[in-house]
């Protein structure tokens, strides 16, 4: 099995990694060692001391709260989006181009798509304003729930205790 | 001391990414070896490689290059420009609004050159960064249909612009490819000359390339990789070549250099294509092959190449090479035919893990390399490679690897085999490092039937001859059980591709593709025509050798010219190389002729019940292949001196972990074994460069020509 050095399991989160390794990363086995230095290295960009679990997006993770370990969503500026088994871009801000002048501002005239058929939904931090997602459904789909891990399996693959309030 | 009535006449190299081999060969056949570490200045490393061949003869490259008749050169330099894509700076003109199919890869690049499981996977397929980048490459309008008419004439104003901003941007070259310019080329032609002009005008000298002058032949991805590269990688190469010639030249060589191509042939480094050279190093073997087959009389042989990284086969059938005609190379599709090759990333010195899921052995897909395996501490590994499992059984001398320039800590790789792979697996620790070599020999072995029983052989047909660095010591392992007539190791196994590349032909190869079809319902005067425009291709071609013969003064005497053509049935995907039964060709009778030689062959190739005249014929490609006689190396001839080894050649004995138990193998050195000799295994040969393995169950003799025949008994 391969083992890598957090310098590289950093710059893979950066995307500075080398093409070789990502291929290798991708091609062998996971490295036993990688949960743990993945952690540390999302730990290591954030401010806050909650234990971070998984991420669930760039700047968005899964945290144990040092306050009562309760299992929530958590922006790296500190925000918390609620318990991680809700959906949390139902406590983002949201804004939704829906016509022609708002899709504008992202995609030359003619080459967007009709408003009509599919609408763009951004999601952003109310605390520090970074976007953290954006759906592109038709107009009338409900809010869309991207993940929804099982972590009290996740951490029997892991073989590792978990968090109590999972 | 140099014997002037025994000159050393011929020089391969082999300039490899690690090492590089020099094959000197005298006119009676006896040859020396010479390796040295590869250096960034080639000519270095040659010159050092000489000298330490030399050496065992006891004189210099002083003394003996000025008696040379021969040179020839393959390396992995070009290569390596290609795949870290260090080349020069190349922009490219192709028909307006297709500016992006050159990034596209035919949507194949992705994967191209993948283990199969990376196949598979859609995210590890990756796009390496164009040759040309797209901010260097412009469109011009201009349109020829696919039977060459003009369908939108060139706007030349455009040209003239593209040519303009692309010197402006710093770019070093310009490459011209435009749709379907290999069936009508005037498009291309007049923007080179726009270009040039510009380029002229501008008091600039950079070179212009249009792909119709290169490569005229179908398929836009492949031919403009392929005439991107000589702007690319081989202006680059070119320099590095004249260099090399200019050392030896200045130690007293009156030789040309040639190189390697893909072809088989070798070609001068003044070549107009040397983009033709990228791919050298394993065709060498090929060729070395294919010449000692001719020589010993065998038609049909399994070439097997077995290094640290990589384990080559190809096929000689009736003493013919089969050629792919779009080769690929360095995630590349290229139009530059290529011997046929198949290569499987599993060598010597792949890394050994454990796959944590299914508890099981995989081996590589990457490998060790120059840094041998965990019993190098130096080489800085802290993976278990294949080589320290030969080294914990016996196969390998650890005070004599690679002629004792590396120093081996055996503890330390048979700690890392036992904490890696024998305790995880609940093994002993030469239960686990033989079951490495049992798994590696037969994925091998697998692979050597798949190539052949997939082309319709059996290997019972096939003598297999084994060489590379590692092949003498897989050698056995391989092929046990495969049922080949017989196994060759020849003694210089190690620098075998230096040796192919001594050689192979001064021989230039030019490709045009055809659209020719003929059925039986074609009209005489049909066929006519048909004979008229493959005969136009061929005299086109042959201007172009001749243009090729002539930069190193030769004249239209010295010449031998083949033609040649791919020629299938109607409506077939698949098309065959042919030589042309007549050298020209003028009525609509010599149509008939071509067919019949394709017919003939095909029924060969696959089944007699497989041929479809009924489908007419087509030719797909004019082929013309010129060559000149060049001095060969001559195959030792050497007197038979009985079954047993002399005394001098047994140096030893050492225990040796075979068929789950240890074992005591004779130890001999291979340079002083005599013809006749016969080992019985369990025995080890060694030599400086390579080790070869006669476990028990086996027998090998060497005969007169210095070739290991290796028998299982």
């Amino acid at each position: 099995m391969s083992t890598y050095t957090k310098k590289q399991v950093s710059d893979l989160v950066k995307g500075t990694l080398d093409w070789d390794t990502v291929h290798l990363m991708l091609s062998m086995p996971k490295d036993e060692a990688r949960y743990k230095l993945y952690m540390e290295v999302l730990q290591e960009n954030v401010s806050y001391d909650d234990k971070i679990i998984l991420a669930v997006g760039p700047h968005l993770n899964i945290v144990e709260s040092s306050k009562d370990q309760e299992i929530i969503i958590k922006c790296d500026c500190g925000h918390e989006f609620g318990h991680y088994s809700k959906n949390w871009k139902l406590n983002a801000l949201i804004y939704v181009r829906d016509n022609v002048e708002k899709m504008k501002e992202v995609y030359p005239e003619l080459m967007a798509p009709d408003t009509n058929w599919q609408v763009y939904r951004e999601y952003y931090c109310p605390s520090c304003g970074i976007m953290h997602d954006v759906e592109a459904p038709t107009p009338w789909y409900p809010v869309m729930h991207d993940i929804q891990p099982d972590l009290k399996t996740f951490f029997e693959w892991l073989d590792m205790p978990a968090p109590a309030k999972i | 001391m140099n014997d002037l009535t025994n000159p050393v006449e011929v020089l391969g190299i082999d300039a490899g990414g690690t090492m590089t081999d020099t094959f000197f060969v005298r006119a009676d056949g006896t040859f020396v070896v010479g390796k040295a570490q590869s250096d960034v200045d080639e000519a270095n490393a040659v010159l050092t490689s000489s000298v330490d061949a030399l050496a065992h003869w006891d004189t210099t490259p002083e003394e003996v290059f000025p008696q040379m008749v021969t040179c020839v050169f393959s390396g992995t330099a070009m290569l390596n420009r290609v795949v870290g894509r260090k080349g020069l700076r190349t922009g490219l003109i192709v028909s307006k609004g297709f500016e992006d199919f050159h990034r596209m890869g035919r949507a194949i690049q992705c994967y191209l050159g993948y283990a199969f499981e990376d196949r598979l996977h859609l995210n590890t397929h990756r796009y390496d960064e164009p040759l040309a980048h797209i901010h260097d490459t412009r469109g011009v309008t201009e349109r020829v249909d696919s039977k060459g008419g003009v369908v939108i004439p060139v706007r030349l104003h455009e040209a003239r612009e593209a040519a303009r901003e692309l010197v402006e941007q710093g770019c070093k070259a310009i490459v011209i490819s435009f749709l379907s310019s290999y069936l009508n080329g005037t498009h291309e032609r007049a923007v080179r000359d726009v270009c040039l002009e510009v380029i002229k005008e501008m008091g600039s000298n950079i070179p212009v390339f249009a792909s119709v002058d290169y490569y005229p032949v179908r398929k836009e991805t492949h031919r403009t990789n392929t005439t991107l590269l000589e702007a690319y990688a081989a202006e680059p190469s070119r320099k590095i070549l004249a260099n090399l010639s200019q050392r030896m030249k200045d130690v007293g060589a009156k030789y040309d250099v040639r190189v390697m191509a893909s072809h088989g042939g070798t070609i001068s480094w003044k070549a107009k294509e040397l983009a033709r050279t990228l791919v050298s190093g394993p065709i060498g073997g090929v060729m070395g092959s294919r010449y000692l087959a001719e020589q010993l009389g065998y038609e049909n042989v399994a070439c097997s190449d077995i290094g640290g990284t990589s384990f080559d086969m190809a096929l000689i059938v009736k003493g013919k090479v089969s050629m792919h005609q779009d080769g690929d190379c360095a995630r590349l599709v290229l139009s530059l035919p290529l011997v046929s090759m198949d290569t499987i990333g599993a060598g010597a010195g792949s890394f050994v893990r454990i796959d944590p899921y299914s508890n099981s052995l995989k081996l590589g897909p990457d490998s060790a390399g120059y840094r041998v395996g965990t019993c190098w501490p130096a080489g800085g590994v802290d993976t278990v490679s294949v080589t320290d499992c030969h080294i914990i059984l016996g196969y390998l001398n650890p005070d004599n690897f690679l002629g004792g320039i590396l120093e081996l800590d055996v503890p330390r790789a048979k700690q890392c085999v036992k904490e890696q792979i024998a305790d995880p697996l609940g093994m002993s620790l030469e239960d686990a490092a033989a079951g490495v070599i049992e798994l590696l020999d037969l994925s091998l072995r697998q692979h050597l039937r798949a190539m052949i029983s997939a082309k319709g052989y059996s290997p019972s047909d096939f003598v297999c001859f084994s060489y590379g660095g590692g092949g003498p010591v897989h050698a056995y392992g391989y092929t046990m059980g495969l049922g080949f007539k017989e196994t060759i190791v020849p003694a210089w196994a190690a620098g075998f591709s230096a040796f192919g590349c001594a050689t192979a032909d001064f021989e230039y190869r030019y490709d045009k593709s055809t659209d020719i079809g003929i059925t039986k319902d074609s009209t005489t005067a049909e066929k006519q025509e048909a004979v008229n425009t493959l005969g136009a291709c061929w005299k086109e071609l042959a201007d172009k050798v001749m243009e090729e013969f002539k930069i190193n003064g030769f004249t239209e005497d010295d010449v031998t010219l083949t033609p040649g053509y791919r020629m299938q049935y109607l409506g077939q995907l698949n098309d065959l190389e042919m030589s042309s039964p007549l050298s020209d060709i003028g009525s609509p009778e010599d149509w008939d002729k071509l067919v019949a030689t394709f017919d003939e062959t095909y029924g060969r190739v696959y089944a007699d019940a497989a041929r479809s005249p009924e489908l007419g014929f087509g030719v797909t490609a004019a082929i013309m292949r010129g060559s000149v006689e060049t001095k060969k190396p001559s195959i030792p001839s050497e007197p038979d001196a009985g079954p047993n080894p002399p005394a001098e050649a047994v140096i030893g004995e050492r225990p040796f972990y075979y068929g789950r138990k240890w074992v005591t193998a004779k130890l001999y050195k291979m340079e002083s074994l005599l013809p006749g000799n016969r080992i019985t295994g369990p025995a080890v040969i060694e030599s400086d460069a390579t080790t070869y393995v006669i476990p028990t169950g086996f027998e090998t003799w060497l005969d007169g020509h210095r070739l290991f025949h290796l028998i299982e008994v």
